[in-house]
């Protein structure tokens, strides 16, 4: 590619990309990430705490399952 | 946090059984040398203590290394993993002559049902929350 042709699509790329005019951001974002943190909170779906009292009453249930359970763990 | 990804998952893998390891380990001493309860679970506490961890920090590494970009779900994988571990350590109480006793052999049709169940929610919760905690998931 010769220099010309370099100079020739520098200029094709400037015009075809429009200058960036106000870059500065229009509010602090960082109140928003703070609030966003403090709201994260772990979601648990209803099957999952159903799995859950389902093991614990099988295992209030049968006690000995317990220990090949804690062997397992 | 983009280095050594497979230290990292096989360090959450290991955590959840080392922390249980050490509550039913005091448990059991106690249980076994201040109610002098007759059942000699230190032969065969290799398995809870070496291959189960070991065995969790491993299988965190296989999903990361293959198939958490395939979108296969962390909890089932970690379910799958017991079905390695019921077998292999019921050859190790047969190796070492350790008699299993009565009580646990009749609920065992339970066993693997709960297990699974707490497995499953183990793998989901508590890996899964200790792998997004070290970035790599």
């Amino acid at each position: 590619m010769s220099e010309r042709e370099m100079e020739e699509i520098k200029k094709l790329l400037k015009k075809s990309l429009p200058a960036m005019g106000d870059v500065e951001l229009r509010r602090d974002l960082w109140p928003a990430m703070q609030q966003r943190l403090a709201q994260a909170s772990v979601h648990v779906p209803w099957w999952d705490w159903a799995l859950l009292a389902s093991a614990g009453v099988a295992m209030w249930l049968f006690p000995a399952t317990i220990p090949a359970l804690l062997y397992h763990l | 946090m983009n280095k050594h990804p497979y230290i990292r998952a096989y360090l959450a893998g290991i955590a959840v059984p080392t922390v249980f390891l050490l509550v039913v380990m005091s448990a059991y001493t106690t249980i076994r040398h201040v109610s002098e309860v007759p059942l000699p679970i230190e032969r065969v506490i290799v398995f809870p203590m070496a291959v189960v961890p070991n065995a969790w920090g491993l299988w965190n590494v296989l999903y990361v290394a293959f198939l958490e970009r395939r979108h296969i779900p962390l909890g089932l994988f970690g379910g799958a993993l017991l079905l390695l571990l019921v077998p292999g350590g019921y050859v190790v109480t047969r190796l070492l002559n350790f008699d299993i006793p009565h009580v646990v052999l009749v609920a065992a049709p339970f066993n693997l049902p709960i297990a699974l169940i707490v497995y499953y929610l183990v793998w989901k919760h508590i890996v899964g929350f200790l792998n997004a905690e070290l970035g790599i998931s």
